[in-house]
This record gives structure tokens, C-alpha cells and sequence, in this order.
């Protein structure tokens, strides 16, 4: 019986850069109507690799062979004929253009040269509702939240077709419901043959919906199993070739007096009535589904949203917060969900995005001590054991962990004692990740009282002191880390 | 990977490359023509590169912060007419500068209004001053320009220290000042990090939107700055004046280095990029070359300064993914 | 990334190096002596016939002649900046056609310092300037601007009989030129009692803002039927806009300068008349007071060109 040829045959790929090899004889062969992982730190090439599949970068050598047939990938053009669709991480859409428009991009439906908006939005709608994404297909997509816009993203992939679909982190901003909605898609598109090449660092995930898992470290295999068979520590131990604990250090820590107390926190229809409080030394955990209104209570407390009615207290003083100027006055650090967006100036350096909040303590009359901003810095990249060469390199050549990092220490230099987290390790890779959690902590037991929002919930119930569950805007429930498991805390944000 | 030495290296190489483009355009000229390279002629260029140079510290700040002005040409007319206006009617000579800086300040503070409260966009902004302040310009002079000024305003212009002229030691002591300003104070470092990334510097706790207004202040006291040189120089404030001056504004900002996009550049660049255009024009003058290949070729240095720093630039961001 | 630094470091020398094979004028040659003239403006075929006139001249003279001017008429400080540079090149005589009177005196001093003799052609420096700075103008070539304008005037009187509502468009505030044609015209209706001015706008000397102005002053003033431009450019700008408004042959129309343009739309009736300068004529004449002056002999102060009326 003559074997069919694989869904994808990658062997002896090599691609260097001025200065790094980044793939040194990588191979990967993925089964028609396979899940397959590519597990690995950041650096180890994963991305490369992907890069050369989907045509945006020209390997140096080796042979890609899909569906049996010998293919050249010198263009992303090519790797689309080919079959091959990528979904980045960093979402490429046009936000001043609508969800249809989007996934349409390049290719819109027409009849005479005249757009055919009616095709357009009846096949956005079908691939919308496929994917369980409460999206509307004329909806602007700069309107939608990064969720949303990442299924409109994988949309897109699915309208072209693809036979070789690449994810790269498809759920870093997706919750619980949705996640389960693209697995049960991805189930769907497997069992019609197509391949899927899922890049994750989610354990839970990998072995919810991969088949089979491919490690890769420095540029070069290092083992390829199949799920069931795999072990999880045994996987991130070759991934980052050291013993580490896959979850969080239970650590006892001595809890303080309330350092923020919020009451009825509210605002239109994202916030009803919230209140809640934080003692130093606690870490309070906000579980939910995206859109509950956790973000928005950090932005309202952090003064970057007015609210209608509510009361903040700092250390049990009240506390008028209009601007993130005064919340940082008050001892508040927010870091945000999207660093690159909202948290750091990438194309300034480490020690400038460092001292950006306090700039003028460190400077007399208007001018800044370079020396004293020098210190600060580096003694931050010391104490959060940064990896970078200086202070002086510039943010954005930084990995996602060191970035994430380097927000923290901005806001630890502000002094900040409460500490609103979202998202922290989003985009994160695992030896970082574990850091980050290390971090905070260390961070914790030296008093500083800790909000941390995130839709991982391993993270959330591993780190957190107390759950507090979101559900349309209102806190449902509050579980203590001794009660609080993931199916708990689910039902009650989905209001079971 | 390359390291962050040689990068800096690299990010240094880029002003390097424009102070060695001036150098060899001054060489190319030297060859060219026996008068170029004279004291008097290359003090006369200096002086020439003074009008334009004085408008572009204030455009340089303003495109650091990601906007644009465009009004500073007709800023440069309306200063101008007020200060003629003073002294038409007797007050001293530094009562009717402080009263052009101040309408230079003011108008420019307008501008910043309107973008940060307003919420209009820089271009839009800028462009209603333009034609406001022209309006205005020729409303007050009634149309006619204003002539015949007391000495110690034309020393401004005919002066010289230690015998460098007046506007040309006035320029290098305003882009000294607007150096250490962008270096050394917080204020500088604000006008990077904002045009950055504005909304990482509002969530720093900065004041995004009273920098961004000071910003614009300063680019109209740069023009009122410029129309003091201007009125001193020709002895009289022309409501047309300056017609044009915020489009070499923007080259000289352009060639020297600053993106459009805000967030990187210095005021050096600046400074060597209002020199590159002044010594094209003057080299273009000895040599005779007719008017209208003049303003191709200026036009083809600005178009091929900035092509070569996008490429630049688009090297460097690959290098480093 | 080393080849794209020298690449910006060749650039501009590569921009440069065309230039001068372009302009092939390469050094200067010491047995011609190098007369500059410089005029307000390039685009305007006044001064282009002012250049062919003097060129003309130069080759016989055997002078070198080097013709600069700024882009627009109004650009005072770039003329300034060129007479300077000019200055440096050592020029022997400098033969001027100020856009400013009065600002182009400190230039003329500049001139005066470095002995090289100013001839100012077409356009007065203002006299009262010069006296104040001690700076002197060898000698003046040109029409008599306040006459062109009486003549002008006078033929719109006599056309329409002794009355008429009159537009004018007047050209950049503060020129002499312009300040005197309009002076004479004003004088010349100031005689008729029933010629009224109704409007009187300035365009620059600029062919579409006479278009805009005339437009707008169409709009506000319909029973105009004369228009006095103190420019052929201007005139006929608003020749266009008056067939735009399908008003023509009921507004007369003169110009000043009397262009090519202007005499083909005078002889097909669109415009009434043009006041003849003789741009070819100044500047043979500004060439030949050079080559004079080079030779040390004196020139007359005032050097008159006569004008005719073009209908």
C-alpha cells in the first residue's frame, strides 16, 4: 500500500541571520487532519520557522514538501497558493476597515469591478457564526476588542481555504467559551483533512487539542511525541532544559492592612456596583469571561475612564483619582494588556521607558540627573533580573518576557504599593512566564498589594490569594484559594 | 543578532551621514567655483540658513511630537507686522519685539489648543492659522508693508560678534539651547516619549496634552523669532512674508534626520539639513544654474535624503526582529 | 548598512556634479567680464523678454551674463539672498529689478561696499531709502510708470465715453511699479466725473488670483464695464474670468506691458488695451550701461524708455 504523502514534509531547514543562526537542520512533518504543536522558548525558532512556511522569509536550505508535491514558498503569495495560511500573533487587519472588508482583504467578491458587499457580508456572517464570534460583519474592526479582533483574524484564514493553517497563539486573548468554540472549529476543519500547526505555551491547551507535539530549542529538534504519551514536565524541561516548576510556588506570605477599597465602582453598562478591597501583601485574582469589566475597573481607578458613581480609598483615606497622573501620585501602577500599545515607547530605551513616570524626581529644574536615572534603571534591570546588554537598548529589541518586565520595574520605581496586572504574561514564553510569577511574588510579600487580571486561569487560581469572579460587569462571586478550582470559578462566571 | 553597540553605532552613522553629505556637497562646490569657498561668501550662507534654520527649532520639536505646523510662514508675517506695527507707533525696540514674541507665542499656543482640545488633527489645525494669520497680517498692516526702523533693531541683522553676524550667532545660541532641552530636561524627553508612543505617556501620568500646547507655543515663538530677523534684515515687515517658509522648515527638519512619524531626531540634524539647503541654493547662485533647475534640484535632495533614511531605518527594524 | 551610508555621502555630490556638467559653465573664464542681472521673477514674460533683450546685447558686447531670479515676485529676502551670493561671485555690475524698493537697499549697500556699480531697470529703489543709508544707484532704466497709467486711464475715458463703473486690480501692495501705473491712472480719471472706481483689489501680479479677484468682484459689483490690471499676467487672468461669466465685450479690459498674449487677445477683442513697455529694449540698454560703466565712463542718471498705448 503506497503511504499518502503527509500534509507537510519540512526536512534539513536552515536559515541564518547576520550574526545568528536561527534554524540549524530543523524537520517537521505533520499528518493530514492533524493538531500538531510546535512547543519552545522564545528564540528557539519556532517563528522562523514559521516565517519560511508562510513565505515571508527565504530559508537557506532544505525541502518542503505539501500534500507529497516539492514547493518553493518565495513569496507569502506562493505559500498562500500553496495552501498555507498563517495567523499571527500580532493581528494584521485594517482597523479604519470593517470585519467583511477584512476578511475579504485582497481578494473582495465582485461582479464588473463593482464590490459585491452583499456576498461579502453573507460569507463574513457564515464564517462569523462558525466561529462563534459575536461580531458583526459591517462592524469596524478598530471598534472591536483585541479578542474579537483575533477571530476575525482567523476568519480570514479559514475563508482562504487553507490545507495547512498555521496558529500562532490564537488564544492569548480569547476566554474559557471562545477557546473551547475555536477548538471545536479546529476539530471541524482537522476531520475534513486539514492540517493545523498550533503554537502554543499553554499546556492545558496543548494536550486539550493537539495530536501530536514538536519541541524545538536553539534552533534544532529536540523530541517529537505524540500528546497522550507526553508528560508535562518532561516537556518543559526540554524546552527550556532545566527542572522547572510548571506552576507557581505556593509561598506564605504575611497579609497587611487594606491598602485599596473600592465601593460601588460603577460606570453605564460596563460596571455595576463593584467593590471590593485589597490588604497588602494580597494577591486578589479577577476571573471571567472577556467583557465582564475587569479591564475597566483597573482603567477607572487608574483615571483613565471617568466613572459615574463609586468611592476609591487609598489606605483608607478617600481618593479622587481623575488621570493616571494622580493614581501614581496615590501609589497605583496599572500594567496594561497590550504593552506595545499602551505600555511601552519601544523605539526609546530600557533606562528612558523606566524613569518615564518619574522623570521629574530625578531631575532639578527641569533637568534630568543622568546619573541618578542610570542607577535607577540599572538597579531595576538587577532587581528584576532583566535580560538585556544595558539599559541603554532600545525596548523594542527586548523578547515579550524582558518587555513585560521592564513595565513592572517602571512601576515599581514610581513606588507603587497597589498593582493592577492584565494580562502579564500574555505573549510570554514559559522560562519567562515563571519569572514573571516569581516576580510577583516577591513582589507580593514585600507588601504590595497585587489586582491581577487574566483569562488564564491556571495563572489566576495558581498565584491569587482570592478569586473574584466578573460576570456582566458585577462581581458574582469571591472564592479563597483553598475552595477556588477551575470549575467553580467557570460556573459562576457563566452564571450557573 | 547584532549588538546593541554596534547598533548605536549604526544610529550614530545615520547624522554622520548627513553632516559627510553637507561636507562633501561644500567640497563638490569648492572644486566647482573659486568664490564658494570664501569667508565672506560661506558667512553670507550661515547668515542666508539663519531665516529658515530659526523656524526649523520650533518645527522640529512639534514633528518629535508626531504633529506638523504649517501655519509658521504665515506666523512669520503676522509677528512681523506687530513688531513694524510698535515701532511705527514709537514704542521702544525691546517693547515691540517682546510684543511680536508674545503674539508669536500666543498664536502658537492657539494652535496647541485646538489640537488638544479641540481634537483636531496638527494639518488641519495648522492649516486654518495659516490662512487666519495671514488674514491677520494683512488686515493690520492694511495690506502695505511697514518700513524704515531705529538702529538698534537692524543691528540685529547687520551686527556681528567677534565677526560672526548677528543671526548667525543668534541661530547656533537658540539650537544650543534647544539641544540641551531635548537632552538633558524632562521636558525633552517628554516631547520623545510622546511622539513615541502618546498613549504609553499618558498612562506614564505625563501631561500629554499641556507638552503637546507648549510644544506648539514654541514653534510660534520660533516664527516670531524668524520675523524679527526678517524685519531687522530688509528693514521693514511685509504682511507677504514668509510665504513658503514652513515647507523649507519641514526639508531642512527632513533632510536632517527627524521622522515625520515623531518619536526620533535631534535639532543637530536639523541645523546640518537648513545648512545642506542654504549651500545648495548659494552653490547654485555662483554657478549661474537657471532658476528653475534650482527648484528641481532642491526638491530631488529632500526626496532623496528622506528615501535614504526610510531605507535606513527599515534596515535597521529588520535586523533586530 | 555601510553601503547605504555611502551612498547618502554620494548623493548630493552626484547632485551637484550634474548640476555643473549641466550648467556648463564650468570656471570662470577671467577674459569676459561677468555682468549679473537679476529680475523679479523668471515666470513672468515680461523679464523673459527683459533676459533675451539683454543677452542679445551681452554676446555682442562680449560680456558674460548670468540671469537669477527668485520664484515669485514677492519673495523680497530670497532676492536678497541672491544678490548677495551674486556679490560674492564678483560680479562687475549688477543690474536690479528690485521686488521691494525700499528692501533691497541694504543689498544695494552691500553692492556699494564691494564696488560693484548698481543699475536699477524697470522698478525705482526708492530714493528716500538711499539717500537715508548713504547707498547710490548708478543709473535708473525705465519707463515712467505714472505715464503708462495716465494713458491707460485715458483711453478707458475716452472709450466709454466719460462713464463707466471701473474695477482695478492692483498688484503686490508696496511696489513701486504697480503703486506708480495706478497712481497715473487715477490721476487720469480723477478728470472724468463720471468714471467712478468701485472696486480696486490687489492680485500679486499673479494670473490666477486676477482670476479669483475679478470673480468676486464680478459677484459684488455687476455693472462694472471697464477693468484696469496693473499687469498683462493680472489682465489677462480676468479676461478668463470675465468670459468664465460670459461678460465679454461688455467690460474693457486693459492690461500693462503689452505681452504677446495680451496684443493676440487685444486683436481678437477680448481685451481693449496694453500699455507697451519695452522689456527687450531695457534691457540692451541695462547691458550696454554696464559695459559702459566696466569702461569707467559715466552714464546718465535717468535713462527714460519710451511707452505707447497697444490697441
Amino acid at each position: 500500500m503506497t503511504a499518502t504523502p503527509p500534509a507537510l514534509a519540512m526536512h534539513g531547514i536552515r536559515k541564518a541571520f547576520p550574526g545568528v543562526v536561527a534554524l540549524d537542520g530543523v524537520e517537521l512533518v505533520v499528518q493530514r487532519g492533524e493538531v500538531h504543536v510546535l512547543l519552545g522558548e522564545n528564540g528557539a525558532g519556532k517563528s522562523t520557522l514559521m516565517k519560511v512556511l508562510s513565505g515571508s522569509v527565504r530559508r537557506d536550505a532544505g525541502e518542503i514538501a505539501v500534500f507529497g508535491r516539492s514547493v518553493r514558498l518565495e513569496s507569502p503569495r506562493a505559500a498562500r497558493d500553496a495552501g498555507i495560511a498563517i495567523i499571527h500573533q500580532e493581528l494584521a487587519l485594517v482597523p479604519q476597515l470593517s470585519v467583511a472588508e477584512n476578511i475579504f482583504l485582497g481578494r473582495a467578491p465582485a461582479r464588473g469591478g463593482v464590490l459585491d458587499m452583499a456576498r461579502m457580508g453573507r460569507e463574513s456572517a457564515a464564517l462569523l457564526t462558525q466561529l462563534g464570534a459575536n461580531v458583526h460583519p459591517e462592524a469596524l474592526v478598530e471598534s472591536l476588542s483585541v479578542a474579537q479582533q483575533q477571530l476575525v483574524e482567523i476568519a480570514r484564514a479559514l475563508s482562504l481555504q487553507a490545507r495547512i493553517l498555521i496558529m500562532d497563539e490564537p488564544t492569548s486573548a480569547l476566554t474559557e467559551r471562545e477557546t473551547e468554540r475555536l477548538f471545536e472549529t479546529i476539530r471541524g476543519l482537522t476531520a475534513r483533512g486539514t492540517a493545523v500547526i498550533y503554537i502554543s505555551h499553554r499546556l492545558d491547551e496543548i494536550f486539550a487539542i493537539g495530536d501530536r507535539i514538536t519541541v524545538l530549542r536553539d534552533g534544532r529538534n529536540v523530541a517529537t511525541q505524540v500528546v497522550r504519551a507526553a508528560d508535562r514536565r518532561e516537556l518543559v524541561r526540554l524546552m527550556a532544559n532545566r527542572d522547572v516548576e510548571e506552576f507557581q510556588p505556593a509561598s506564605a506570605r504575611i497579609i497587611g492592612q487594606v491598602l485599596l477599597r473600592v465601593e460601588g465602582l460603577s460606570h453605564g453598562r460596563a460596571l455595576h456596583d463593584v467593590s471590593f478591597s485589597v490588604r497588602a501583601g494580597e494577591i486578589v485574582g479577577f476571573a471571567g469571561l472577556l467583557g465582564a469589566g475587569r479591564t475597566e475597573i483597573a482603567r477607572a481607578v487608574f483615571g483613565l475612564e471617568p466613572f459615574d458613581r463609586g468611592t476609591i480609598f487609598v489606605k483608607e483615606q478617600p481618593c479622587e483619582i481623575r488621570s493616571p497622573r494622580d493614581a501614581i501620585a496615590a501609589g497605583i501602577g496599572f500594567v496594561t494588556e497590550d504593552r506595545k500599545r499602551e505600555g511601552l515607547v519601544l523605539m526609546r530605551s530600557v533606562r528612558d521607558n523606566i524613569a518615564l513616570p518619574i522623570l521629574r524626581r530625578l531631575s532639578t529644574l527641569g533637568v534630568v540627573h543622568d546619573r541618578t536615572e542610570n542607577i535607577v534603571a540599572e538597579d531595576a534591570v538587577h532587581d528584576l533580573r532583566i535580560r538585556t546588554p544595558g539599559v541603554t537598548q532600545l525596548a523594542r529589541n527586548l523578547s515579550g518576557g524582558n518587555q513585560q518586565k521592564v513595565v513592572l520595574a517602571r512601576w515599581l520605581a514610581t513606588g507603587a504599593r497597589i498593582l493592577f496586572l492584565d494580562e502579564p504574561t500574555r505573549g510570554v514564553d514559559v522560562g519567562a512566564k515563571q519569572e514573571i510569577y516569581q516576580l510577583i511574588n516577591e513582589l507580593a510579600s514585600t507588601g504590595v498589594a497585587i489586582i491581577l487580571m487574566s483569562s488564564d486561569l491556571p495563572e489566576v487560581l495558581g498565584l491569587s490569594d482570592r478569586v473574584l469572579v466578573m460576570r456582566e460587569g458585577r462581581i458574582a462571586g469571591e472564592f479563597a484559594r483553598a475552595d477556588a478550582n477551575a470549575e467553580r470559578v467557570m460556573a459562576c462566571a457563566v452564571g450557573m | 543578532m547584532i549588538s546593541g553597540r554596534t547598533m548605536r553605532r549604526i544610529i550614530a552613522g545615520r547624522e554622520a551621514g548627513t553632516v559627510l553629505g553637507l561636507l562633501v556637497l561644500c567640497v563638490a562646490l569648492w572644486i566647482a567655483t573659486p568664490y564658494f569657498a570664501t569667508a565672506a561668501n560661506l558667512s553670507n550662507v550661515a547668515e542666508q540658513s539663519a531665516i529658515v534654520g530659526v523656524i526649523a527649532i520650533g518645527m522640529t520639536f512639534v514633528i518629535l511630537t508626531g504633529g506638523i505646523d504649517l501655519s509658521v510662514g504665515s506666523l512669520v508675517a503676522l509677528t512681523g507686522v506687530v513688531i513694524g506695527g510698535a515701532l511705527q507707533r514709537g514704542w521702544p525696540v525691546a517693547g515691540a519685539v517682546g510684543a511680536g514674541l508674545m503674539a508669536g507665542i500666543g498664536a502658537g499656543a492657539v494652535n496647541g489648543l485646538m489640537i488638544t482640545r479641540g481634537g483636531l488633527p496638527p494639518f488641519i489645525a495648522t492649516l486654518g492659522m495659516m490662512s487666519v494669520a495671514r488674514g491677520g497680517a494683512l488686515l493690520l498692516s492694511d495690506g502695505r508693508p511697514i518700513s524704515g526702523f531705529p538702529d538698534p533693531l537692524r543691528v540685529i541683522a547687520t551686527g556681528n560678534l567677534l565677526g560672526v553676524p548677528a543671526p548667525v550667532v543668534l541661530m547656533l545660541v537658540l539650537y544650543f539651547v534647544a539641544y540641551l532641552v531635548l537632552t538633558r530636561t524632562v521636558v525633552g524627553r517628554y516631547m520623545y516619549a510622546i511622539g513615541g508612543n502618546e498613549e504609553a505617556t499618558v498612562l506614564a501620568g505625563v501631561d500629554v496634552r499641556f507638552h503637546k500646547t507648549v510644544v506648539y507655543a514654541v514653534s510660534g515663538l520660533s516664527a516670531a523669532v524668524c520675523a524679527v530677523l526678517l524685519v531687522a534684515r530688509l528693514d521693514s515687515a511685509q504682511p507677504i512674508a514668509g510665504i513658503g517658509y514652513e515647507l523649507d522648515a519641514i526639508a531642512a527638519v527632513v533632510i536632517g534626520g527627524t521622522s515625520l512619524l515623531g518619536g526620533s531626531g535631534s535639532v543637530i540634524g536639523t541645523l546640518i539639513g537648513a545648512l545642506i539647503m542654504s549651500v545648495l541654493r548659494n552653490g547654485l547662485n555662483l554657478l549661474g544654474v537657471s532658476s528653475y533647475l534650482q527648484q528641481v534640484a532642491i526638491g530631488t535632495v529632500i526626496i532623496v535624503a528622506v528615501l535614504i533614511d526610510m531605507a535606513l531605518r527599515r534596515r535597521i527594524q529588520r535586523s533586530t526582529r | 548598512m555601510h553601503g547605504l551610508q555611502t551612498v547618502r555621502r554620494v548623493v548630493p555630490a552626484f547632485c551637484v556634479a550634474l548640476l555643473v556638467a549641466a550648467c556648463n559653465r564650468g570656471a570662470d573664464s577671467s577674459t569676459k567680464p561677468t555682468v549679473a542681472l537679476v529680475v523679479k521673477t523668471l515666470n513672468n514674460q515680461f523679464f523673459i523678454d527683459m533676459e533675451a533683450g539683454a543677452k542679445a546685447a551681452a554676446d555682442s558686447l562680449g560680456i558674460e551674463l548670468v540671469v537669477q531670479a527668485p520664484e515669485r515676485e514677492i519673495d523680497v529676502e530670497r532676492q536678497m539672498q541672491i544678490v548677495e551670493n551674486l556679490i560674492q561671485r564678483r560680479v562687475k555690475v549688477l543690474l536690479l529689478v528690485p521686488n521691494g524698493s525700499k528692501e533691497i537697499v541694504p543689498a544695494v549697500m552691500k553692492a556699494n561696499a564691494a564696488k560693484i556699480p548698481v543699475v536699477a531697470v524697470d522698478t525705482r529703489i526708492d530714493a528716500a531709502t538711499l539717500a537715508a543709508s548713504g547707498a547710490t544707484v548708478a543709473s535708473f532704466i525705465g519707463s515712467d510708470n505714472e505715464d503708462g497709467g495716465r494713458m491707460a486711464g485715458a483711453f478707458l475715458v475716452e472709450k466709454l465715453g466719460g462713464s463707466a463703473l471701473v474695477a482695478v486690480l492692483e498688484g503686490v501692495p508696496g511696489h513701486e511699479t504697480a503703486d506708480a501705473r495706478l497712481r497715473g491712472f487715477r490721476t487720469a480719471l480723477a478728470g472724468a466725473a463720471g468714471m467712478k472706481i468701485v472696486a480696486s483689489q490687489p492680485a500679486n501680479m499673479e494670473r490666477d488670483q486676477a482670476f479669483t479677484v475679478t470673480q468676486n468682484i464680478l459677484q459684488s459689483n455687476p455693472g462694472i464695464t471697464a477693468l484696469f490690471a496693473c499687469n498683462d499676467v493680472m489682465a489677462l487672468g480676468a479676461v478668463e474670468a470675465i468670459a468664465a461669466a460670459k461678460r465679454t465685450g461688455s467690460i474693457t479690459v486693459v492690461g500693462f506691458d503689452a505681452q504677446d498674449d495680451a496684443r493676440k487677445a487685444i486683436a481678437e477683442q477680448r481685451m481693449g488695451a496694453t500699455v507697451a513697455q519695452n522689456p527687450r529694449e531695457m534691457g540692451r540698454m541695462a547691458v550696454i550701461t554696464a559695459s559702459r560703466l566696466i569702461r569707467g565712463e559715466r552714464v546718465p542718471a535717468e535713462q527714460p524708455v519710451a511707452i505707447s498705448l497697444v490697441k
